[in-house]
């Protein structure tokens, strides 16, 4: 699979940076240790590039040892199917960035009821007034219970003008 | 104070009416979380834990203990019903349950489940009040080589376990140690690949993460293909109780499931999907009825919905005497109990006893609890697979904003669990599993600090980790979990030089 080797390359790449870093980038400490704050990051380093190449050889010799009957009896997730809907990821990983952008800004529960009506619009919009009843109480509802009952502080955005 | 004062002083703990409702939220919870597909143990406590933010640690504790068991209940349900497991460990119940369901005897099967469930639920916990204290005592010896060749032998055994490709798994498990490493060293003080980000002094936060691997991926896997299935879905008919020749043929396969399911996922830390399939092959060895398997035996369901609750109670063992977890749930709620600022070990027993006898006495009421509810209500639970999966989606999105963002107020928080979502949904992708990131940056800590005293008490020989007999004892262990799927390649090839000589 062609993009198991970009996948495996790129893991190949961050182990080898990581291994980097251990052996040029970790300040001495001030007191001498028997085994200094480097020791351990250069094992996992070490390991992690020999693991990460061992799969880029396997990715390109496209002879990974999978053991389908082992993985039966171990209970193993299911292999993901190829099928790829590329627009609705990109659109609600957009959304997601966006609510974590405008989390604060607009306080909990309008940026919550923002999020939550996009995504029924984006997603399945035929039950849209069920929905919104729904985005309502997942917004506002579970802000008060935060707030209120399990004294969790939410960021309340505008809504701190009326005192809430 | 003798063992009856403790259960005692247990009960009273968790028969406080605040205790009995967190025991069943937990249950109610996981419940919900095993019949849904998709949200496994893992993923739901990952999202939960912040509600357990304002609680006491024993009341914590009582929560997420009651989601993790009460999960293996609420999985067979749908395993039976609809051919669609609920999460990883009742998978094997689809075979011989849904067979049984559309021969008209969905009510003996779920009661099967139900009730095997509770035997070794109960068994678990009976063994977890009789031998923790034990294996607790044991452990006080244990000095760092010994804890380190503990947590060593831990993470192998689950990553041995762990996918279908060992390279992958072990690459999992290091990329999990390294991050451990991120943020400040402990030791020295001096700050590791935290890239002069103030933020990242304190390292990754473990929950980012998980929530980032489990729920956040989940979303992503989901959205990339929403056609939902359109499932059999079968009702009940008949009554929910089994007949005596059930009985009959179920008691063996429960007593099987319960102890195989306690060795292999309590004592040997496998997990439960491992213990239900081990029960399984088990049942295909052992029962009188092993032809009937496959097309609605009873004792398809029964062995091993059992062993996975009896592997989850003794899993308990591993996270309260030990301290170390034995697989990614109990990780996940190491992380929990130590964000509450409680360390699980051998002095837990001695220090906080409360803490300790009230969850083991808020074990047996869940599982009471639990009986009750998948019994005469198990109705409703078939219900919540009516619940559109984009509703289900954007309340995953949600959770896991609201848990990221509760426990440090931080925005950055949320980045990193959208982008850990990303790398979760990759990582699936390309069949490199996630629960030994967890373990790894659970565990990445812990070990260094124990490989590094050790070595400090042997100034630098690294023989002290192999002249100790238990630390040897454990280190072997690791090395034949490890190598076990090559040793059918390592005899074969003996075998062969032999033959040729």
């Amino acid at each position: 699979m062609k993009e198991e080797r970009f996948a495996s390359i790129a893991l190949f790449l961050f182990a080898a940076a990581y291994l980097a870093m251990a052996l040029l980038g970790i300040p001495e400490p001030s007191v001498r240790q028997v085994l200094g704050p480097e020791a351990f990051p250069r094992v996992i380093g070490a390991l992690m590039v020999l693991l990460a190449g061992l799969y880029v050889l396997q990715t390109f010799r496209g002879a990974a040892s999978e053991d389908e009957e082992r993985a039966a009896v171990i209970g193993a997730d299911e292999k993901l199917g190829t099928l790829f809907d590329f627009k609705t990821v990109a659109t609600m990983l957009g959304l997601m960035l966006a609510y974590a952008f405008l989390f604060e800004p607009l306080g909990y529960p309008i940026a919550t009821l923002l999020m939550f009506c996009t995504s029924v619009a984006v997603l399945d919009r035929r039950h849209w007034v069920r929905d919104l009843i729904i985005a309502l109480f997942a917004s506002f509802g579970l802000y008060f219970v935060f707030s209120f009952l399990l004294r969790v502080q939410l960021p309340a955005g505008p809504l701190r003008l009326l005192g809430l | 104070m003798n063992f009856f004062d403790n259960l005692a002083m247990g009960f009273g703990v968790a028969l406080t009416p605040l205790n009995l409702f967190y025991a069943f939220v937990g249950v109610f919870l996981g419940t919900v979380i095993g019949v849904l597909p998709g949200i496994g143990p893992m993923t739901g406590i990952a999202l939960l834990i912040p509600i357990t933010f304002g609680l006491p640690p024993t009341s914590a504790i009582i929560l997420m203990a009651g989601i993790y068991y009460g999960a293996m209940y609420g999985g067979s349900t749908t395993s039976i019903l609809v051919n669609a497991p609920g999460e990883s460990s009742s998978v094997v119940t689809c075979f011989d349950g849904f067979q049984m369901a559309k021969k008209g005897r969905a009510g003996p099967a779920l009661a099967a489940a139900a009730i095997g469930s509770f035997i070794a639920g109960t068994f678990a916990t009976l063994m977890l009040m009789l031998i923790g204290p034990w294996i607790a005592a044991f452990a006080l010896n244990f000095g760092p080589p010994e804890y380190f060749a503990l947590m060593f032998a831990g993470l192998t055994v689950v990553t041995s376990l762990a996918g279908r490709s060992l390279v992958k798994a072990l690459l999992a498990t290091t990329i999990g140690l390294a991050i451990a490493t991120i943020g400040i060293d402990l030791q020295s003080g001096v700050p590791r690949y935290t890239f002069g980000n103030p933020e990242m002094l304190d390292g990754l936060e473990f929950l980012v993460v998980a929530i980032g691997l489990f729920a956040v991926s989940e979303v992503i896997v989901n959205l990339s293909d929403m056609r939902q299935a359109v499932q059999e879905r079968l009702s009940i008919k008949g009554g929910l109780w089994l007949n005596a020749e059930d009985w009959r043929r179920a008691i063996p396969a429960f007593t099987r499931g319960t102890l195989s399911g306690f060795f292999v996922g309590g004592i040997a830390g496998a997990g439960a999907a491992v213990a239900s399939f081990v029960s399984y092959g088990l049942e295909k060895k052992m029962s009188k009825y092993k032809d009937e398997l496959g097309s609605g035996a009873i004792e398809g369901v029964a062995g091993p919905e059992a062993a996975n609750n009896a592997a989850a109670g003794g899993a308990m063992i591993h996270l309260l005497c030990l301290g170390i977890p034995g697989s990614g749930t109990t990780a996940i709620m190491l992380g929990a109990l130590l964000m509450l600022g409680l360390q699980p070990g051998p002095l837990l027993f001695q220090q906080n006893p409360q803490f300790v006898w009230g969850l083991i006495a808020s074990m047996y009421v869940g599982n009471v609890m639990l009986l009750v509810l998948n019994l005469p209500l198990v109705g409703m639970w078939v219900k919540i697979l009516d619940i559109p999966l984009y509703l289900l989606i954007v309340f995953i999105i949600l959770f896991s904003f609201l848990g990221v963002y509760t426990m440090n107020n931080s925005v950055q928080d949320l980045w990193l669990m959208v982008v850990f979502g990303v790398i979760g949904y990759l990582l699936r992708r390309f069949d490199i599993p996630a629960s030994p990131i967890i373990l790894g940056m659970v565990l990445g800590d812990l070990m260094e600090q124990a490989m590094r005293q050790s070595l400090m008490i042997s100034d630098g020989n690294l023989g002290i980790f192999v002249t100790r007999p238990i630390s040897l004892t454990l280190l072997l262990i690791a090395v034949v979990s490890i190598t076990n799927p090559y040793w059918k390649h390592i005899g074969r090839g003996l075998r062969k030089l032999l033959g040729a000589a």
